[in-house]
């Protein structure tokens, strides 16, 4: 039962909440840096809701995309990394062996989609605000690569349990913090090894196609575009 | 590699090593484990409630043990306990239906906040000082029933006031029944950016003094007159789901969005078809749609009933609302007005709402009668696919909401206590409000504070208005103590959530409805009659246990604790509503602005910032370190600016600009957007506090503190919508405004 | 032979520097010293604090310290590669610069290596980058450019330090016999018990034939491999077939100009005049010209199909870096790499020893301005407009790049103070052909020896 993970992003759902983007803050134990840090272009979100403005005042227009790591499968981010770091899991997840990084950051500069994120300093939960941290996920050390891991540990999570009650993995039933919170139902996650899973169905619409497709990084993401009538 | 290189490295390795490593234990980094012996944390998922906003969606929380450092009796020390880790929304609970927005997910830093207040405090020095001292539960206790028993010996009983949140569930009814019984007038709820205009309208129009339930996942058709319904309006989350599935949800249909108002917001973003509006001029628009669709006779006039016949001028088909003439006063094209209204008699079921900004102007009140009617006129009330009110649990003497009589309003409860030199207010409660922040200037709602006698908080953080309070006595966090809502909208059956405790308090505090429950019970002269409860989770249980049960060998108490609420048809036909009527048919005057026009060119439109709100998220760095969607900013505030008015002032983003009213100034950092027309200057409300934890004080700027206190008659409410301003550069940038995004547009060098 | 011949002379004015040392030195030697402790603390800093304290950020992961990196990795190129070439074709007039250049190889690329492992996030763990064998059976990824970088800038060291040194024993033999105690015994250490015989004298001419060949190679690809750090990455304006040459071109060039200040310098603070003569600096002047021409038309080259390609994301680079916030660093790089250098190298009365280091400088400059221009305006502009971001370094990186400079002069002083910095016995053998080297020439080279005390 190998699993091949992929995720659907339905533009035309989309409303820009960013209940995503908090999702994955509070789920993969990303740290905040304050405003100073901030400032110097050092804040760290796994998931971002890019915006880009068309046309001008009265017709301006603004279309949204959340955009996290696409789980390449032709990744740039790996073979640049000389320490295996971010390497091909064998279900074809890009994953970052954070105590092997020492920090090249090669990854980030290879990676078209800027999705990859530095530990310039220690990261810091003024106390006890600690406690909320996810045991499940590990804390990553000043001078380390991180980004969108696809929740792996929740994929670990159910993969284990399907393997000890030996029942497959339902569609649906397994969801990365973002797509769980997901308001709209933007985002689709599944199996896309299983051809009727809804991310399969989902990847296969006309209205489907991959970011940045041509460079070639065959992505585990599909964008859906918004459809608009004006 | 040089040796003498490498000796250099290698020594320093070993130390800085040691020091990133061993200094902070949750720095160690995860260690190797095969697979299969992996084994994830154990989670127990326990109901819960989110106390952000009044929509009240229902959580799922996720508790794990751990350590925690905890104070108990006196002394510290590590205790193992069950730890809220992640939450979640409720996918049993009619309105989450599983979702959380960005604010939901971020509720749980309430609870681990660094700086809540952790134990009673007593003030020490001059009010505002902020100087408090620790004091036992027994004083803080004994000090209050003191202050009540003083009253009531005076036979001053009507001078004790209470000021509330927004909270629609049993802990509002605890507090009003205590303060009836008391012989106190009702409780006092402000909410700056409110919605008691449209309870109001809808009071008047269909006789539900409730905000509308929209049925978008069957519309097909949605026009909104400036309600961020995707965004912080209503009910989000259930909003939210059902427009996702209103766009792509079924099969052939997607249904058109078409989104009016004068500052582009994140709902207006997702329209098909944004349009800008003369601010105020919200009402005009939708009267005269109505006008397309009665004079071409898309839609019978009488379709309208009752909530056509408050429109004055509604019998004689509108005869003032001629396209042309919509065009002059609104600035909408009159093509445009026909083509609206032809395809909303065509595209049904559809439904108009409006929110935010068009209720917030000196004629609110009659824009959204206008929408009412609209609505009505479309068929579209209580129809799939239109605009539906949820059903209500009725509740014996209930008064809180859903009686036309008006409660009393901060606006006057200062000016009286400012008017009197002895305050009619002596003794002043405050739950979960915060009125000094986001009040306007003229209110002066800090003086009038000042000036009462005795002031007691329930609040977890130091804020604006905690600061002045003589008393603090530390509520529990929503997640330690027993929570309830009865939320008015978002759902098609009637709602009633239920979240026990879902672990143990970390500090010193007291769930603020049993502290009233044991101050009633202590004071000289019990309350008559006595309040029948010794705790909260009494009354709980005595309010589910009054509901239907789920199953025949289920009551609706247990199985409430078990999904986290109950849900379903409300015994009887739910609440029934005396409907007030209007002496004369209303007319939808012109706005009031303060600020002559030529003093003041801009409109300034303040909006609930979709971090913050009005401001009481702002101590939560998971939401101030979020970017804004619309402008990328983390850790700001702006001025939003046309690009058109930026060019003719020489402002360029990031300068300092101060906007200035008839009520006072402010200096922030620009923005320029095309999402905002050349006469309309938006800012997001929420940042500026003085004094709100680490995180939030002093920093940015409360647009509040510049509006004028124009009001909308009916009900008193703030028009917040309705100050006028003067804009001019004061200074370059000043690294104020922090954004995260680099370019505004996605194919920047296209060369047209 | 009695008393003041030429070859003695040659071998006074060149053995001064290292017998007689003037207060100046250790002037020098203090304040170059101080500027390299500086720097060294100031990576100690950067370690402790965090590396947020330079002026990285996302998304310009890449900054000031690959610059230098590729900028003294090229400087590199001027010493071993120049002289090997001038070495198989002979120029005579090779034989007072090949030591100068040399050494400036070994040194600029100890600097160079230093920098891979400054810029690292933990610095602590570089040691992973190395393949050694180990419990874990842990390999680095070889597919990585950065761990091709280690091969290939271990190899060019190992090479150049051999190189350096082989052509310095017959000189180190001669400061043994020139000195007496310690002295003379560290330098007969050093001298590997060199005595002038006809067989050493073969073996080390042949030594140097094949070193001089098996250099070459290793240094084109040296830097080739620098440039695939960027060439393999799909980064916009990065991911192109011209870096490699375009990469060795620019570091010969810079190389040459590092070369040419070096010389001046050591003519100046050594007193070298007769032996640095105006005509040498003429020859690496027109060479100079020659890499200036040719880098102005990799520069043309690269820039011509960018535009004409008008490729979205290049075209965002393009913009930035020839009209945006980028084109003032990037004019001036023009400015200083070819309209500065060109007329002066050109025109025959201004290529004189003050023309070329003016020029020489000035291409310095420009070739660490290219350097910086090629990494940092693409990072700051890839795909998708939303993560662009732009770059303001931090004292803590200039800091480190300022010591580094010092550094290099710091080493070359040193070197000078203790080794002859011209081969005295390849410039006495210059003085008696006919070359190359016959039993006859190599039995007179003895017969020198040995006239001398
Ligand atoms: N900075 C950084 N820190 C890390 C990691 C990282 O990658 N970077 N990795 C983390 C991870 S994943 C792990 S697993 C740990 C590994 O870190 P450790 O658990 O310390 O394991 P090693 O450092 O591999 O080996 C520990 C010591 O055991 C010695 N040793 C080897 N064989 C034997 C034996 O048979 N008996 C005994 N008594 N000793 C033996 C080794 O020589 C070494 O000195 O470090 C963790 N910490
Ligand atoms: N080339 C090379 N390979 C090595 C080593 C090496 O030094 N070099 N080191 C070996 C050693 S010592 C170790 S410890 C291993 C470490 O490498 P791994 O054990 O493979 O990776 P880890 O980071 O330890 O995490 C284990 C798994 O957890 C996933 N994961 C990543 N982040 C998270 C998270 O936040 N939560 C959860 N639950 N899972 C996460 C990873 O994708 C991986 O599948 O690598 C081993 N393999
Ligand atoms: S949560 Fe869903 S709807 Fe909201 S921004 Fe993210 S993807 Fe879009
Ligand atoms: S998106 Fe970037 S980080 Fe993610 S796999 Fe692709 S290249 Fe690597
Ligand atoms: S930063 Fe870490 S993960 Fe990225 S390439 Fe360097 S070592 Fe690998
Ligand atoms: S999949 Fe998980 S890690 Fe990736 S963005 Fe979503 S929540 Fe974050
Ligand atoms: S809408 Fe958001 S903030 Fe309001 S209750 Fe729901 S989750 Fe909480
Ligand atoms: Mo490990």
């Amino acid at each position: 039962m190998a699993h091949r993970w992929g995720m659907a992003v339905d533009l035309d759902r989309c409303t820009g909440c960013e209940a995503c983007v908090t999702a994955c803050r509070a789920e993969n134990n990303v740290p905040t840096v304050g405003a100073a840090q901030a400032a110097t272009g050092r804040a760290i979100h796994w998931m971002r809701v890019e915006r880009y403005w068309e046309g001008e005042f009265p017709d301006a227009r603004l279309k949204f995309r959340p955009v996290l790591c696409q789980q390449c499968d032709a990744a740039p981010c790996e073979p640049v990394c000389p320490t295996y770091a971010s390497h091909h899991t064998e279900e074809g997840l890009n994953a970052q062996v954070y105590n092997r990084c020492i920090g090249t950051r090669y990854c980030a500069n290879a990676c078209p989609y800027n999705v990859r994120f530095f530990n310039f300093f220690n990261p810091i939960w003024d106390k006890p605000l600690h406690l909320q941290l996810n045991p499940d996920v590990s804390i990553r050390e000043v001078g380390v690569m991180e980004k969108c891991t696809f929740c792996v540990q929740r994929i670990s999570a159910a993969e284990i349990q399907a393997k000890a009650d030996n029942t497959p993995i339902t569609d649906g039933d397994l969801k990365p913090a973002c797509v769980q919170s997901c308001p709209a139902t933007a985002l689709v996650f599944g199996d896309l090894n299983d051809s009727e899973s809804a991310v399969s169905r989902l990847s296969r619409s006309s209205r489907g196609s991959k970011l940045l497709g041509d460079l070639g990084t065959q992505p585990k993401v599909t964008y859906l575009a918004r459809q608009s009538q004006a | 590699m040089d040796r003498r290189a490498f000796i250099k490295v290698t020594a320093i390795t070993g130390t800085s090593a040691t020091l990133a490593n061993c200094g902070n234990p949750e720095h160690q980094l995860i260690r190797f484990v095969p697979d299969e012996e992996r084994v994830p944390g154990v989670a127990e998922w326990k109901p819960g409630l989110c106390p952000l906003c009044s929509a009240g969606c229902g959580l799922l929380v996720r508790v794990m043990e751990g350590d925690a450092e905890v104070l108990r009796g006196g002394q510290t020390g590590v205790m193992k306990m069950g730890l809220a880790k992640k939450l979640e929304g409720n996918p049993a609970h009619p309105i989450s239906q599983g979702k959380l927005c960005a604010r939901g997910q971020a509720a749980i830093q309430l609870t681990y906040h660094p700086d809540r207040i952790a134990h009673p405090l007593k003030r020490t020095g001059a009010r505002g000082s902020g100087q408090f001292q620790e004091v036992s539960w027994d004083v803080a206790l004994a000090e209050l029933v003191t202050q009540l028993d003083g009253l009531a010996a005076a036979g001053n009983r009507q001078s004790l006031a209470f000021m509330t949140g927004p909270s629609t569930g049993q802990r509002g009814e605890l507090v009003s029944q205590f303060l009836s019984r008391f012989g106190a007038p009702p409780a006092l709820s402000y909410e700056a950016f409110g919605d008691e205009v449209l309870r109001r309208a809808n009071l008047m129009s269909f006789g539900r003094s409730q905000l509308p339930t929209l049925d978008l996942p069957r519309t097909r058709y949605v026009i909104s007159f400036g309600a961020d319904f995707l965004g912080t309006w209503n009910s989000p989350v259930a909003q939210s789901a059902g427009y996702g599935h209103m766009r792509q949800g079924r099969s052939g249909v997607r249904a058109t969005f078409v989104q009016l108002e004068s500052r582009m917001s994140q709902t207006g973003a997702n329209a098909d078809e944004w349009i800008p509006v003369r601010p105020g001029t919200e009402g005009v628009v939708a009267l005269g749609l109505a006008h397309v669709l009665l004079a071409s006779g898309l839609r019978p006039a009488n379709a309208a009933g009752r909530a056509g016949a408050v429109i004055d001028g509604w019998s004689s088909g509108l005869s003032a609302y001629t396209p042309a003439e919509v065009e002059r006063r609104t600035g909408v094209v009159a093509a445009r007005i026909e083509r609206l209204a032809r395809e909303l008699a065509d595209q049904r079921p559809g439904v108009a709402v409006i929110g935010g900004a068009p209720l917030a102007h000196t004629n609110g009140l009659a824009a959204a009668l206008a929408v009412n009617a609209l609505n009505a006129l479309l068929g579209s009330v209580g129809e799939p696919g239109g605009v539906n009110f949820m059903p209500q649990i009725a509740r014996p003497g209930d008064t809180t909401r859903s009686r036309g009589d008006q409660p009393p309003t901060l606006a006057r409860m200062t000016a009286d206590i400012l008017a009197a030199d002895r305050s009619p207010v002596q003794a002043l409660l405050i739950d979960d409000a915060n009125p000094v922040f986001t009040a306007p200037p003229a209110w002066r709602v800090r003086e009038a504070l000042v000036k009462v006698p005795f002031m007691a908080s329930f609040g977890s953080f130091i804020d604006e208005t905690s600061v002045l309070a003589d008393l603090i006595l530390p509520d529990h966090s929503f997640l330690e103590s027993w929570t309830d809502a009865r939320p008015e909208s978002g759902a098609a059956v009637a709602v009633a959530t239920l979240a026990p405790p879902a672990m143990r308090p970390l500090h010193q505090t007291r769930a603020m409805p049993d502290v009233l429950l044991e101050v009633a019970g202590r004071l000289a002269q019990p309350l008559s009659p006595a309040l029948p409860w010794q705790t909260f989770d009494e009354m709980l249980r005595a309010a589910f246990a009054a509901l239907p049960a789920p199953a025949p060998d289920a009551d609706a108490w247990s199985s409430a604790q078990q999904q986290g609420g109950w849900w379903g048809a409300p015994a009887g036909n739910g609440l029934q509503i005396v409907p007030v009527g209007l002496a004369a048919p209303l007319k939808l005057a012109d706005p009031q602005f303060d600020g002559a026009v030529a003093e003041y060119p801009f409109h300034f439109l303040p909006y609930p910032s979709q971090a913050f709100l009005d401001g009481r998220l702002a101590h939560l760095p998971w939401l101030q370190e979020l970017p804004d969607v619309m402008s990328t900013a983390m850790w700001s505030s702006w001025v939003e600016i046309n690009p058109q008015t930026a060019a003719r002032l020489r402002i360029a983003e990031g300068d300092i600009v101060e906007v200035a009213s008839t009520q006072g100034s402010l200096r922030a950092p620009a923005l320029v957007s095309p999402g905002v027309a050349p006469d309309v200057i938006a800012m997001p409300a929420g940042q500026g506090h003085e004094t709100f934890t680490r995180y939030a004080s002093g920093r940015g700027q409360n647009p509040m503190k510049i509006l004028a206190p124009l009001t909308e008659p009916e009900t008193g409410a703030l028009a917040w919508a309705a100050t006028r301003v003067r804009l001019s550069r004061v200074g370059g940038p000043t690294g104020e405004l922090i954004l995260f995004a680099g370019g505004m547009a996605e194919h920047p060098n296209v060369r047209r | 032979m009695t008393g003041d011949t030429p070859d003695r002379r040659i071998s006074d004015d060149l053995l001064r520097p290292l017998l007689t040392t003037s207060a100046r030195f250790y002037v020098l030697v203090a304040f170059l010293g101080a500027i390299v402790a500086a720097g060294l603390v100031t990576w100690i800093f950067q370690m402790y604090q965090g590396f947020g304290v330079t002026g990285i950020r996302w998304p310009i992961f890449w900054a000031f310290y690959v610059t230098n990196f590729v900028f003294w990795i090229g400087i590199s190129h001027a010493g071993t590669l120049i002289s090997a070439i001038l070495r198989l074709v002979n120029a005579r007039w090779r034989r007072p610069v090949t030591r100068c250049a040399e050494a400036i190889t070994v040194f600029a690329l100890m600097i160079g290596a230093m920098f891979p492992i400054i810029h690292l996030g933990r610095p602590w763990l570089f040691f992973w980058l190395v393949p050694y064998p180990n419990q874990r059976g842990i390999w680095p990824n070889f597919r990585s450019p950065l761990v091709w970088d280690f091969f290939a800038i271990s190899t060019y060291l190992t090479g150049s330090v051999l190189f350096l040194l082989l052509p310095m024993i017959p000189d180190l033999a001669l400061v043994r016999d020139r000195t007496t105690g310690t002295r003379s015994r560290i330098y007969g250490v050093l001298a590997l018990g060199w005595q002038g015989t006809t067989k050493q004298w073969h073996r080390l001419e042949s030594a140097m034939q094949i070193m001089a060949i098996a250099i070459l190679p290793v240094a084109v690809s040296v830097h080739t491999i620098v440039s695939f750090d960027f060439s393999m990455a799909p980064v916009p304006m990065w991911h192109s077939t011209i870096f490699g040459p375009y990469f060795v071109a620019g570091a010969i060039f810079s190389g040459l100009a590092a070369l040419i200040v070096a010389m001046a310098f050591l003519r100046r603070l050594l007193h070298l005049e007769e032996y640095l003569h105006p005509v040498h600096f003429q020859n690496l002047g027109k060479l100079l010209l020659l890499m200036s021409l040719l880098w102005a038309y990799f520069l043309f080259a690269e820039r011509l199909t960018v535009w004409y390609g008008n490729e979205a994301a290049e075209m965002a680079v393009f913009e930035a870096t020839q009209r945006g916030s980028f084109a003032p660093l990037y004019w001036t790089m023009v400015v200083c790499n070819f309209v500065i250098p060109f007329p002066i190298l050109a025109l025959k009365k201004l290529r004189t020893i003050a023309g070329c280091v003016f020029a020489s400088c000035s291409v310095l400059i420009g070739m660490w301005l290219e350097r910086f221009l090629i990494i940092v305006p693409s990072l700051g502009h890839k795909y998708l407009p939303y993560s662009w971001g732009t770059y303001r370094p931090r004292p803590v990186e200039i800091m480190i790049t300022i010591s580094t400079f010092a550094a290099m002069a710091l080493l070359y002083v040193l070197f000078a103070k203790f080794v002859p910095i011209i081969s005295i016995w390849e410039l006495k053998v210059g003085m008696h052909p006919p070359h190359p080297v016959s039993a006859e020439e190599s039995e007179e080279a003895q017969q020198l020896w040995r006239t001398q005390p």
